[in-house]
């Protein structure tokens, strides 16, 4: 049998002579591995298994739908949209809106007053939310600087901060980039009747941005020195961990429609009370037909007002309920008898050639 | 030329240089007879003279024995041989402009060099770590390929050789030797070169060589050393040898050798009967003496070791149709981002600093003043955005499945490995798994593939009676199928029986017959076996130690049968047989007897028979005859109609079941008669003209008025499980073509004999045996032959065509078949018979073409595979069979038998026709159905993936802003979702194989491409849209105003974060949804995964990089997992996108089920070993298909028409020309034939 060693041995080289002087068994060693039997669970979505496991998915979902969707009725949240009715009543067209808000000297006070429609627990989230607002644009996103925002030795890293990178003259922008420099700066201050609301506008910024991501030694410099201010000027003193709007801010929206935390109100508003909000209309959302407002809002354990996740998961338990019940009387009325080999494809048209 | 001067050098000086050696002169070369050469190189340090030097003409090369330095202007090459691909320098460049030449990879290079320009909005790590990770395991693939082959140079190049030195014999190694050097071989060794043959210890200057290395051929081959060349054996001697030989240069053919040996200013004429070539081996020689020729490369079988282009299968096709599908999907996509993006830009959005009033100089790709370039910029961003649609691992992981699938699966199968030749299943290439499993069309050569080449005596019929108790392999096949069991009789099979006699009868054997009441009737019988041949006795006169040199197996066969009967024939001289019979009437009384024969009427196609006339030792003059039974019965003598018809109705039965039959008949003779007819004979014989033709008539006058004795049948003995693996391969709706060099009544019978016709089936026969065409033939004139040959088979096409229309649209299911013979075909195979040909062959189930040439084989297989455009295969064990091999899309060779060139042309090589079930039927399924699961889950998570990508953009004023991390886009492919499909790809196993093998109709929807057509793909398509819409969406409108229990709100980067962890995790378990079979590796690969994606975003949120540019990522998970929302997203979202999946997979089980999942169901409750348990115990519960094919077995049949002959035999002459090295013109067919029978004697050893 020796010509047979060849075989392999010879392809490559044409004389697989070193090789030819082996004449131990060729036979492959057994191994489950090579022989393809490795134990193995086959799952086969017999009628059983489907009706199971969507009776299943229903019995899980349903509740959890019903648990999301009470917690997010529960969650109390008064919407005031502000940015027309806070324009003077001559400006009408885009171009006086514009000539409005871009105007440094007029007053931009602002009145709004809400009632409250249902008492509503402390903490009371205050946020404002904008429209259009296209923060996730490639050239917004990437306009920043994380190193200098962290590093008080880096100021002059201004890296990917274009077009706000430095002063006219030069010198290194703390915070740079278009992010920043295009900070949100309306104000609000909330009365109840005679009595001041007060506002807690510290720890509403995610522990892990205010301890790693701004340094604490790092304080702005050339903030909105330029000709052009695009929001809000930042205390030089305070230093920028401190400086909770902008981390807000920072912490970049994924959609073009954005809520912000802007502070917290930490008493009870009860039903019916009418809250009084002077407001500092600074913001410029009319250049491009930005809806600005403001939320007034509770917590659940879940999070804010939001019934999306409660009403996914009830229609989709409904909706495996509901398959589980088609199934079961498609069983019962027209059974499907396993392993039918009528059902063969071979068997159903025999005469194939 | 430096290079190879040094090279020529060093090993020069390594030998121990020129000046040891007596009688050489350092000399230089003409500078101006070899040019160029001799300018660049440096010059030697040497005295040198002039003189001697011939201008090496491109047409030869002159070689000086014995003497390297003559040798050294001309610069041959070393004897070194390197077959890797790449050296440590190459391997780089190389390496990489190989992987360069995928398109996938090439599209990544560019997109990764698209990532570092400003235009990009992915870091390049996104692209280039895929990338990388993708070249270096290929490269590491490479790599080792290339060290294995390596180190297999290393030892060839190593191994030792005596090469003469001074005068002494110094061992060297292979790479040292130089062309001229003289060597010594020693037995069984190898040739290290080309070499010329001097001298040989043999004392008639020959040697013996074994070339199965080259050929496959084991038979030893002899060469002979020139005359003057016999005495230079000894080093002494050797040493004065200073021959000058001129050559051909070095080329490729093997057999062809033209040169000079000027020797003492004598012209010698070499031939290739003076060379020995490298891979061969010296036998049964003590040694050689011999001068190397050509070295390392350029030997003759280095040259042939072209790279044999390598096949790229149907399905990879396919998978580029489906790359390009891809990318026309990326390009859309693109298109629509770059219009959205020029619509959307606008300095409007201040925030965006776009106005060049303000902000100065904008760049081209946001600027709102010029649209256009921003659509047209833009479209380069989302290209290497949504750069992940295109699978960059696909090809990788596909490789990497293939490669285990070929050797740890198909060549360690043990139900592939043959115990008797310890040939275990052996893919030769990794390209081919999938095409296995969609193979339509199976291409056969009959000798050695269907059939052993063994003729055994297997029954015969005398007196009316049918002898011989053997069932066939088609016996047991047709009475498998009607339910019948076989009580297989274990003691024939178990006893030793000689080559070519397997009879066993306890009536007649062992001199039983006397006992049977005709026993005359016998003796003429055996007697005819033993005289009516040309067989040639050898060896010793002994029963048991003699061997016949026959023409044909089948003859021997029948001699040997007569031998076990008691008629030992032993010895045959030019007009004499002797047999030695064991006397008639008494047991053990033995008489040698001497038959004078007087003239051998030969056999050929037209006459189908064989005659014998012969003088008893007391002067009774008979005839004996065996041929075909149609033409024995027309001269049979009138009165002999009762045995006439029971003697048929045995030949019917011995034709259907698949045997070889003969019609022997005798004819007593007188005197006169005899006398009157042999002048005509001897007339006839001595004829100028049409001598044949003569003879022919001359037999006819004496072949008349014969006697019926009766018949014999032969087995071609089938290969083991031929029938029943044709059945199974037929059922699995494969079609089997037996393309074979035999006649027409061989193939036929072995049609038969494999079940692939049966007498159910309409036949049609085209044949070039037909009086039209034999008259033109006779006229001799070649554009007549032509003309009429080809009206005919155009004909005959039409009329079969036309007949075939009527079956094919009539209610019956008859089964067509053709047979066709080489001839016709090759008229058939004309351009404008093409189609008709194609039509006719197409709708028959099975086709037998005869007589048919190598390159006929290869032309039927491409007019199937380019004609019909469908997958072939074809399978075969010699020479003949090559091209066959490499036409077809899947080449098989069979291994482990004589040769070896099938299989070296072979994509796999299996040692026994029956493992093509197991190849086709659980290899090529399997590897089919996991491959076709692969690549559609590979599209389908990357068009799922990257779509999410695409409706964020939608949201991002079509900036193409980045919704995931860079990290997490590189390492979707190459990690979170790498693993767990390749143990789809390797474990995934709808049914077992045993299941395969029993419901053989599985196969059928790889035939039809079920699974990976464009509606499957449709499919996966659409849940990939309606998956990634969820994913997007419910993330984003779950996160929307989504804050924690803190009030705090999530960025972008968190919603990316929770999408992204939903993608993977859905996408890992939608794996385990499409797996068939879950193993542990699933579970290992998929949770494995998740698990990874897990601690990498762990690790990843917890650690802030100096170098990082944008530390988005920083602790998002962990703010993540401090929230509700993250787990019930996590929860609600994979489960939302699977069920999709799930309620289309429940429907389509439950109301238009796969064949698979139908089995699958049946076979539910087995466990593995029991369904091997009940294959066995076989038919107890039919299928209603199983329970119909009953029914029609136990129908009445109609009767047979086939008899069984089929004798082949080249003719007494030409076979005795041939024994004593004369040549004899061979028949057509003899020169397509396979070589089955050696026509040299073999040397003695």
């Amino acid at each position: 049998m020796n010509h047979a060693n060849n075989t392999g041995a010879t392809s490559s080289s044409g004389s697989g002579d070193a090789a030819n002087q082996r004449r131990t068994s060729r036979r492959p060693k057994y191994s489950k591995f090579t022989q393809q039997e490795l134990p193995a669970c086959k799952p086969i979505l017999t009628p059983k298994w489907v009706i199971s496991v969507f009776t299943i998915i229903g019995v899980i979902f349903i509740p959890i739908g019903v648990a999301s969707l009470l917690a997010s009725r529960d969650v109390v949240e008064v919407v005031d949209r502000y940015d027309n009715a806070c324009l003077p009543s001559n400006a009408t067209n885009k171009d006086a809106k514009i000539a409005y808000i871009q105007n440094r000297d007029t007053n931009k006070n602002c009145t709004r007053k809400i009632t409250i429609t249902k008492d509503m627990n402390q903490p009371i989230y205050v946020y404002y939310q904008l429209d259009n607002f296209y923060q996730n644009h490639r050239r917004y996103v990437k306009s920043r600087n994380d190193q200098q925002l962290r590093d008080k030795g880096k100021a002059n890293e201004t890296d990917y901060c274009d077009p706000e990178k430095t002063t006219a003259d030069g010198k290194p922008i703390v915070p740079c980039g278009l992010i920043a420099w295009s900070l949100f700066n309306d104000t609000y201050t909330f009365t109840r009747g005679s009595e001041n609301i007060t506002v807690n506008r510290k720890h509403i910024s995610w522990k892990s941005d205010r301890d790693h991501k701004f340094g604490s030694d790092v304080f702005p410099s050339n903030f909105q020195n330029g000709t052009l201010i695009g929001g809000k000027t930042l205390d030089p003193n305070v230093s920028l961990s401190q400086q909770e709007d902008l981390i807000v801010w920072m912490r970049t929206a994924a959609l073009p429609t954005f809520r912000k935390l802007w502070g917290k109100i930490e008493r009870d508003l009860k039903a019916n009370d009418v809250i009084t909000i002077n407001l500092e209309n600074n913001y410029n959302t009319y250049e491009f037909n930005g809806k600005k407002k403001l939320v007034l809002s509770t917590a659940s354990w879940l999070g804010g007002k939001n019934d999306f996740l409660g009403l996914a998961y009830l229609s989709v338990g409904g909706l495996c309920f509901f398959l589980a019940l088609l199934f079961t009387l498609l069983y019962l009325i027209k059974p499907r008898k396993l392993g039918d080999p009528s059902y063969l494809s071979w068997n159903r048209n025999p005469a194939g050639r | 030329m430096s290079g190879r001067w040094d090279r020529l050098r060093i090993a020069t000086a390594r030998l121990g240089g020129d000046s040891s050696a007596p009688g050489s002169r350092a000399r230089r070369s003409n500078a101006g007879s070899v040019g160029s050469v001799a300018e660049l190189r440096p010059l030697p340090s040497r005295t040198v003279t002039l003189g001697r030097i011939q201008p090496q003409a491109p047409t030869h090369r002159t070689i000086y024995c014995n003497d390297r330095d003559a040798n050294i202007p001309v610069g041959y090459k070393g004897n070194s041989v390197s077959t890797t691909k790449y050296n440590v320098l190459t391997f780089l460049p190389k390496g990489l402009f190989e992987q360069f030449r995928r398109v996938a990879n090439l599209y990544f290079l560019m997109i990764s060099i698209l990532s570092t320009t400003p235009i990009s909005p992915v870091h390049p790590i996104t692209n280039v770590v895929p990338l990388s990770l993708v070249l270096l395991v290929s490269l590491i693939k490479e790599a080792f390929e290339d060290w294995k082959r390596f180190q297999n140079d290393l030892t060839i190049n190593a191994t030792p050789v005596e090469v003469l030195q001074g005068q002494r014999w110094e061992i060297t190694q292979w790479k040292k030797l130089q062309v001229g050097d003289i060597v010594r071989i020693k037995q069984d060794g190898f040739f290290p070169a080309d070499l010329l043959f001097l001298a040989s210890t043999n004392p008639d200057g020959v040697c013996y060589i074994e070339t199965a290395n080259l050929d496959g051929e084991t038979n030893l081959k002899i060469r002979k050393a020139l005359e003057k060349t016999w005495d230079y054996m000894t080093p002494e001697k050797a040493s004065e040898f200073k021959g000058e030989i001129q050559c051909e240069q070095p080329n490729n053919s093997l057999y062809t050798f033209t040169g000079n040996l000027i020797l003492d200013k004598q012209t010698l004429p070499l031939s290739p009967n003076q060379l020995l070539l490298r891979g061969c081996s010296l036998r049964n020689t003590e040694s050689i003496v011999a001068a190397v020729i050509f070295t390392g490369h350029e030997t003759k079988v280095m040259m042939n070791s072209m790279n044999v282009p390598s096949k790229r299968s149907t399905f990879e096709r396919k998978l580029d149709k489906l790359i390009l599908a891809l990318f026309s999907t990326l390009f859309t996509m693109c298109v629509i981002g770059a219009i959205g993006s020029g619509i959307f830009i606008s300095d409007k959005y201040y925030y965006l600093a776009l106005d060049d009033k303000y902000w100065g100089k904008i760049e081209d790709q946001f600027n709102p003043k010029n649209r256009f370039v921003v659509s047209i910029l833009t479209m380069f961003t989302l290209i290497t955005l949504y750069s992940t649609i295109i699978p960059i691992s696909l090809y990788v992981s596909i490789e990497m499945i293939k490669f285990i699938q070929c050797t740890q699966f198909i060549n360690k199968d043990l139900h592939m490995y043959h115990t008797e030749t310890q040939t275990p299943a052996l893919a030769r290439t990794s390209n081919l798994n999938e095409e296995l499993g969609q193979v339509e069309y199976v291409f056969s050569d009959k000798t050695g593939t269907l059939t052993r080449n063994l003729m055994e005596f297997f029954k015969c019929s005398i007196g009316g009676q049918i002898y011989g108790t053997g069932i066939t392999e088609i016996e047991k096949g047709s009475a498998q199928r009607s339910g019948l069991r076989i009580e297989e009789d274990k003691k024939p099979s178990t006893t030793e029986h000689e080559k070519g006699f397997n009879f066993d009868d306890s009536r007649i054997m062992r001199g039983a017959w006397r006992n049977e009441p005709n026993p005359d009737v016998f003796v003429e019988f055996f007697r005819c076996l033993a005289v009516c041949h040309t067989v040639l006795p050898e060896g010793e006169e002994s029963p048991e130690k003699i061997t016949y040199q026959a023409a044909s197996p089948d003859e021997s066969a029948l001699v040997t049968a007569a031998k076990n009967f008691g008629f030992f024939f032993y010895r045959r001289t030019p007009t004499t047989v002797t047999v030695r019979e064991s006397h008639v009437e008494k047991i053990g009384k033995v008489e040698d007897v001497q038959y004078e024969i007087l003239n051998v009427l030969e056999f050929n196609s037209t006459r189908k028979r064989q005659s014998v006339i012969c003088r008893y030792p007391n002067g009774r003059l008979v005839l004996y005859c065996k041929g075909a039974d149609t033409v024995i019965f027309e001269r049979l003598s009138p009165g002999n109609q009762e045995a006439k018809s029971i003697t048929r109705e045995h030949l019917e039965q011995f034709g259907a079941a698949g045997l070889r039959t003969l019609c022997l008949a005798y004819r007593e003779l007188t005197g006169e008669l005899y006398e009157s007819w042999n002048e005509k004979f001897v007339q006839a014989k001595s004829a100028l003209r049409d001598r044949d033709k003569k003879l022919d008539e001359v037999a006819e006058l004496i072949e008349k008025d014969l006697i019926l004795i009766g018949s014999t049948a032969i087995e071609d003995k089938l290969q083991e499980g031929v029938p029943a693996c044709i059945e199974t391969l037929s059922q699995a709706g494969i079609k089997i073509w037996v393309l074979t060099g035999d006649k027409m009544e061989t193939a036929i019978n072995i049609a038969y004999a494999c079940n692939l016709i049966n007498n159910g089936m309409k036949q049609f026969i085209i044949s070039s045996e037909t009086d039209a065409i034999r008259e033109a033939e006779d006229r001799g004139d070649p554009v007549e032959i032509a003309r009429v040959t080809k009206e005919f088979v155009k004909q005959d096409l039409k009329r079969c065509l036309e007949e075939a229309q009527t079956y094919i649209h009539g209610v019956s299911t008859t089964k067509l078949a053709l047979v066709i013979d080489g001839k016709c075909l090759m008229y058939a195979l004309d351009p404008t018979l093409r189609v008709d040909l194609l039509n006719l062959s197409l709708n028959c189930s099975s086709v037998v073409c005869c007589r048919v040439s190598p390159l006929q084989k290869a032309q039927v297989t491409s007019l199937v595979r380019k004609g019909a455009k469908k997958i072939t295969l074809s399978i075969g064990d010699g020479a003949n069979d090559v091209s066959m091999i490499q036409a077809a899309h899947v080449g098989i060779g069979i291994s482990g038998l004589e040769g070896m060139q099938a299989v070296m042309a072979s994509d796999f090589a299996i040692a026994q026709f029956r493992f093509l079930t197991d190849l086709l039927l659980v290899h090529g399924r399997w590897s089919y159905i996991r491959l076709c699961k692969v690549v559609t889950y590979f599209f389908y998570k990357n068009l799922t993936f990257t779509l999410t990508q695409f409706w964020f953009t939608f949201q991002t004023g079509f900036s193409g802003q980045r919704f995931y991390d860079d990290w997490f886009q590189s390492l979707f492919n190459v990690i979170f979702t790498a693993l767990p499909v390749i143990a789809v790809g390797l474990f995934d196993k709808d049914v077992s194989a045993n299941l395969s093998k029993k419901y053989p109709q599985l196969y059928k929807e790889g035939i039809n491409n079920t699974f990976f057509r464009w509606r499957v793909i449709a499919i996966w398509a659409f849940f990939a849209l309606y998956q990634s819409i969820i994913f997007y969406y419910f993330t984003a409108s779950a996160s929307r105003y989504g804050h924690n229990s803190s009030g705090k709100i999530f960025g972008i980067w968190d919603v990316s974060t929770m999408t992204f962890t939903c993608v993977v995790v859905t996408v890992n378990l939608r794996l385990l949804l499409a797996s068939n079979s879950i193993t542990r590796w699933h579970y290992i690969g998929v949770f494995g995964s998740i698990l990874a994606w897990f601690v990498f975003i762990f690790i990843y949120c917890g650690v802030i990089t100096p170098y990082d540019r944008q530390e988005n990522i920083y602790f998002v998970i962990y703010v993540l997992m401090g929230t509700f929302f993250f787990y019930l997203t996590l929860l609600l979202v994979p489960v939302v996108a699977l069920l999709g999946d799930f309620l289309y997979q429940v429907v389509q089980r439950w109301f238009f089920p796969y064949d698979y999942q139908i089995i699958q169901e049946i076979h539910k409750d087995d466990l593995e070993h029991r369904t091997r348990f009940e294959l066995l115990e076989g038919n107890n519960n039919l299928t209603p298909e199983e329970a119909r094919s009953l029914e029609l077995s136990r129908l009445p049949r109609e009767k047979s028409k086939h008899t069984g002959f089929a004798f082949d035999s080249p003719g007494y002459e030409s076979f005795f020309a041939s024994q004593q090295g004369v040549y004899a013109p061979q028949r057509a067919w003899d020169v397509a034939r396979r070589a089955s029978m050696k026509q040299r004697p073999q040397p003695r050893r």
